[in-house]
Order: structure tokens, then sequence, then C-alpha cells
């Protein structure tokens, strides 16, 4: 491990080895060489305490022992003049909740659909299980839910009908699609409303539904883009309640969301991202930590000078 | 290609075409309606329109529709991210565009069953007998082939389901004037000669006649299998391409 640390920590200039000096409570003098700092600081620091500065050094992980289910190489996206997606690297761990948060346009989206293989990166690479994403799509497509950011269903077929139909493309047996179907109507309360046809739901139980159409093939990796995003309240709660029930069923979810305080309570870590670039990443309680502020929304508010939820 | 994925896509599209009024409307009350106009009130061999050549011109005019529902239905489906979620699942394209092939051939042949069943009320006896009626269901199913390569040709083209309509007249226009029960005489019959249905109308004519040994058939049938296949695999190839994004 602390070789790791070290060649993480070669790669700062001595500006920023002084920054985690200071972070550790280490004194240094002022005239000791670049390498020395690196080998004080390689014996006495957490990884966890390396500040990320741009690009974020790709081997933060918050359990050493588990290996990342998705590598995120150098990843670009280019939209003729816009740079949805600038260098992007990013490693998932294997069973964690994973969020992203960002502003609307912060190029959230773009990612996850990179991920799921709906757009093609401009530049850089993806691995999800050890498939890579441009070459294995199809082997990846079998271990992966989504549920998009603009509710997906066939508005002519009830909840139940939509259910069945994915659940069936993704070849689940007949007799655990009725298990599942059933669990998650009633764990969202959709049940009462699940033989209407869809195109007479409100937003927020397309919402749910267009949730549940993502899970159905219990799959190991859950993108969840603005899961709940139009929801009222009390539904809201209630899906949040249920997406920490899905960590307990030992999926790696990523999700993206503007409901930092969520985010903050369920997340193992959290990635801000703002114009296409990550600009924090950490568990919930380092990046307060490491910007002094009692919650989330006042990191990105420190780093940026903005607020994320005054733009939606 | 798995055969459950397949049963699952053709029941959510028969739903579809049965659940949604304007396809319904479009696809079987529409020609049901012209069978009853034409046969009814025009079928007066003074007018040069007998009952055994209007017949066979209101089956084509029902399949010939099919593009523009099919073209609606994948244009809208683009645009609110269905086709992008389907893809996110195991189901592979040729599953997906098999189930479109079968259900617009049982949707055509569901067509030519309305409209014979009209005619036959208000009629129409054809001298082939049931054979003929029964030879004419795979050779409109095959023809129903070109409604889905249009449909997604047309699809491509369009941005939004809105323009999907309109675009799709581009090919419904010329087949409705030179190729179904509208009389041609001898100054349309060259630009007829370059329109697929006119093909199909004459083989269906000739074969509820009963006059199978005609070689006629057999080019007509050459021509709407060669010219039918050939638009369903452009029509698939440029929408996955261009036009399911
Ligand atoms: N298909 C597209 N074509 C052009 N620009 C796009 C497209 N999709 C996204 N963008 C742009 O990329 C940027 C990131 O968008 P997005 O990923 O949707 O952001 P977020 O999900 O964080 O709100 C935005 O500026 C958006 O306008
Ligand atoms: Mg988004």
């Amino acid at each position: 491990m602390s070789s790791v640390i070290k060649s993480e920590l070669e790669k700062l200039n001595k500006k920023e080895l002084f920054e985690i000096a200071t972070l550790r409570k280490i004194s240094i003098p002022n005239n000791w060489s670049k390498s020395l700092i690196v080998e004080l600081l390689a014996l006495n620091v957490s990884i966890d305490n390396i500040p990320k500065i741009k690009p974020v050094p790709l081997i933060h992980r918050i359990k050493t022992d588990s290996a990342p289910i998705i590598v995120i190489k150098d990843l670009a996206k280019k939209f003729e003049d816009i740079t949805a997606i600038e260098n992007l690297n990013l490693e998932i761990i294997e069973g964690e909740l994973f969020s992203l948060l960002g502003p609307n346009g912060a190029g959230k989206t773009t990612t996850i659909n990179i991920l799921n293989g709906i757009m093609k990166p401009t530049k850089g690479t993806i691995s999800i299980a050890g498939f890579d994403v441009t070459k294995n799509l199809d082997a990846i497509k079998k271990i992966i839910g989504l549920c998009p950011q603009e509710a997906a269903v066939f508005k002519f077929l009830n909840a139940r009908e939509n259910i069945e139909l994915f659940g069936k493309l993704h070849s689940v047996s007949k007799e655990e699609l009725e298990e599942r179907t059933d669990n998650l109507l009633e764990l969202l309360g959709l049940t009462e409303a699940s033989k209407r046809k869809a195109g007479g739901y409100s937003g927020g139980m397309l919402r749910k539904l267009n949730l549940i159409i993502g899970l159905i093939s219990d799959p190991k990796i859950v993108f969840l883009d603005e899961p709940t995003v139009g929801m009222d309240a009390r539904a809201r709660r209630k899906t949040w309640e249920f997406i920490g029930s899905l960590k307990e069923k030992k999926k790696t979810i990523i999700l993206t969301t503007h409901y930092i305080e969520e985010a903050e309570a369920l997340s193992d870590r959290v990635g801000i991202i703002d114009y296409g670039k990550l600009i924090e990443l950490g568990t919930p309680k380092e990046l307060m930590k490491r910007h002094a502020t009692k919650n989330l929304e006042e990191v990105f508010l420190k780093i940026t000078g903005r607020r994320i939820m005054e733009e939606i | 290609m798995k055969y459950q994925v397949l049963v699952a896509l053709v029941k959510m599209e028969l739903k579809k075409f049965i659940r949604q009024p304007a396809n319904l409307f479009l696809n079987l009350l529409f020609p049901a309606v012209l069978t009853i106009v034409f046969l009814f009130a025009f079928s007066d061999p003074e007018m040069g329109m007998d009952i055994n050549s209007v017949v066979p011109g209101l089956i084509v005019y029902a399949v010939i529709f099919l593009i523009m529902t099919i073209a609606q239905s994948f244009s809208s489906e683009r645009q609110e991210g269905l086709l992008k979620r389907l893809n996110t699942t195991p189901m592979t394209s040729a599953e997906f565009m098999g189930s479109q092939i079968i259900t617009h051939m049982m949707i055509s042949i569901v067509q030519v069953i309305v409209v014979l069943m009209l005619a036959y009320f208000l009629g129409f006896r054809p001298q082939s007998g049931i054979e003929g009626i029964l030879l004419s269901l795979p050779v409109v199913a095959i023809f129903a082939l070109s409604s889905v390569g249009l449909g997604l040709i047309t699809a491509t083209i369009s941005k939004t389901p809105e323009a999907a309509t309109g675009i799709s007249f581009i090919f419904i226009l010329p087949m409705m004037f030179f190729g179904t029960f509208i009389p041609i005489t001898s100054t349309t019959q060259q630009i007829a000669s370059f329109i697929p249905s006119y093909y199909l109308v004459d083989a269906l004519k000739l074969i509820f006649e009963g006059d199978w040994m005609n070689t006629n058939i057999l080019l007509d049938l050459a021509v709407i299998s060669i010219f039918s296949i050939l638009v369903v695999l452009f029509g698939i190839i440029l929408f996955k391409k261009y036009g399911s994004r």
C-alpha cells in the first residue's frame, strides 16, 4: 500500500505536499526536498487524505480489500462545440453506492449514458466487470440495470406489462418475474395502480415504474439517473429508503441526483462534477472534513462559489 | 434469436396496435369503410371500376398505410427514450427487427381478411375460390416487409413523429395513385410500372381470377419479393446507423 501512496504523492507538487502535511498536522521545514517530504508523508499519511486536485488520482478507494468493478480512464465526451465530460478518471468499487453530484448540465447523464453504452465516448476507455464498454457491450448488458433520467415506459401497457416485457428481454424466468414484480410494486407503493395503463400515470408514478423496470433483472450494477426527480416528498422518502435497501443486497449503485442531503446520508462515496470535470471525490465525511463544512451542499459552494440546487 | 424474447416483443407490438385508437382507425377501420363505400356506391361497370379490380386495390391501400403507423411508432419511441432503453437490455437487434416484421405481417393478414370479408358481403366472389384467398395472404405479408422498410426509412429521415406523418406520404402517395384501386390509363401505365404496389395489385387480380398459370404472376411475385426484401434490409441498416439515436 505505501508504495502506491508514494507514487501518488510523487505526482503532486511541493505546495500540495505541504498542504497534506498541514492537514495531517505534521510540520515540515521549508528547505526539505520534495522526495524527502514524499518519504515522510508516505509513512504517515492515509491515502484518503491526499487532497483532490485535477485530475483526481485514480487510486482513491474506500475499501482496499474490494476490487473496482468499473474503471473509467481518461474519459472525454464532446458534442460539437460542447465538452460534456473532460478527462474523467474514476473507479467504482464493487458493492458501493456512488453518487455523482452536480448542477444541471454538469455531465452526469452523459457519464451514465456512456457507461451504459447508449453513447460512445469521444476519448478514453471504460471497463465494467472486466469488459470493455465499446467492445463487449453484450456481456455488460446482462449485468446492468438502468433507470434513465426521463421516464421511458410504454404508455399503452400497464405497469405489470411494462415490467414483464423488460423482464422477458432479460430472460428472467416466469416465477422469478412474478415474485419480483409483486415485490417491487409493493415496495414502491405502485401495486394498486399496476393494472392501469401507464399513459394515465402521474409523474411520480411514472418515475416509480421507471425505477422498477431498471431493477427487474436483479442487476449486479445499477445506474439510477435522478431516480427521485418529479416525486412528491413522501414518495421521494420511500424511494430513498428503497435505494438504501438495495445497498444491503450488495449491489453496486451509481446514482446521480440533485438531492444532496439524501445522497450525503446514503452514499459510500460521492463525486462532485461541474462543467464536465470531477472536482471532488471521497466519502461524504471526508469531503466535509476536508472543506470544514457541515454538509455537502456547502462543499460545492465552497469549491465553486455556487449552489448545486439553485439551477434546477 | 430467443423465442421468449421474440414472443414478448410481438405481444407488446400487437398491444400497441390494438390499444391505440389512431392505429386501429387508420389501418383497419379506414380500409373497411373504404371497402364499403367503393363496393356499395361505386362498383358500377359504367364507372370503369369493376369489383374484381377494386378489391386488390383496397387491400394494397390498407397495407401501404402501415408505413405511416410504423414510422410514427419508431420516431415517438426514439423521442421518448424507449429505443435507447431497449438497447441497454440483452435484446438483440435481430430480435427487435424480427418482432417488427412478424407483427406487421400478422397485421397485414388481418387487413386482407377484413377487406375480403366485407367485400364478400357486398358481392365479391373471386373465381379462384378459397384457394386464391389463402394464396393472397402470404403474398400480401411479403409486401408488408416493404412497409416496415419504408416506415424505418421515414423514421430515420424525420426528427419527430409529426414529421414522420408528413414524410411518410412521400412513399404512400405515389403508391396510392399509381398502384391501388385508381384505374390505370395508358399514360399512367408507364409510371405505374415503377411503383411496387402496382405489381401487388396485378398479382392479386390474377390470383383472385384463378389465373395461376399466367407467367405474369411469377413476374409480379418476383418484383414484390425482391423489392420488399431489399427495402426492409435497407431500412434496417439505415435506421440502425442513423435513426436509432
Ligand atoms: N445529445 C446531446 N447533444 C448535444 N449536447 C448534449 C447532448 N447531451 C448532453 N449535451 C450537453 O452536455 C452537457 C452535459 O449534459 P448532461 O450530461 O445531460 O448533464 P446533467 O445530467 O449533469 O444535467 C450539457 O451542456 C448538455 O447540454
Ligand atoms: Mg442529467
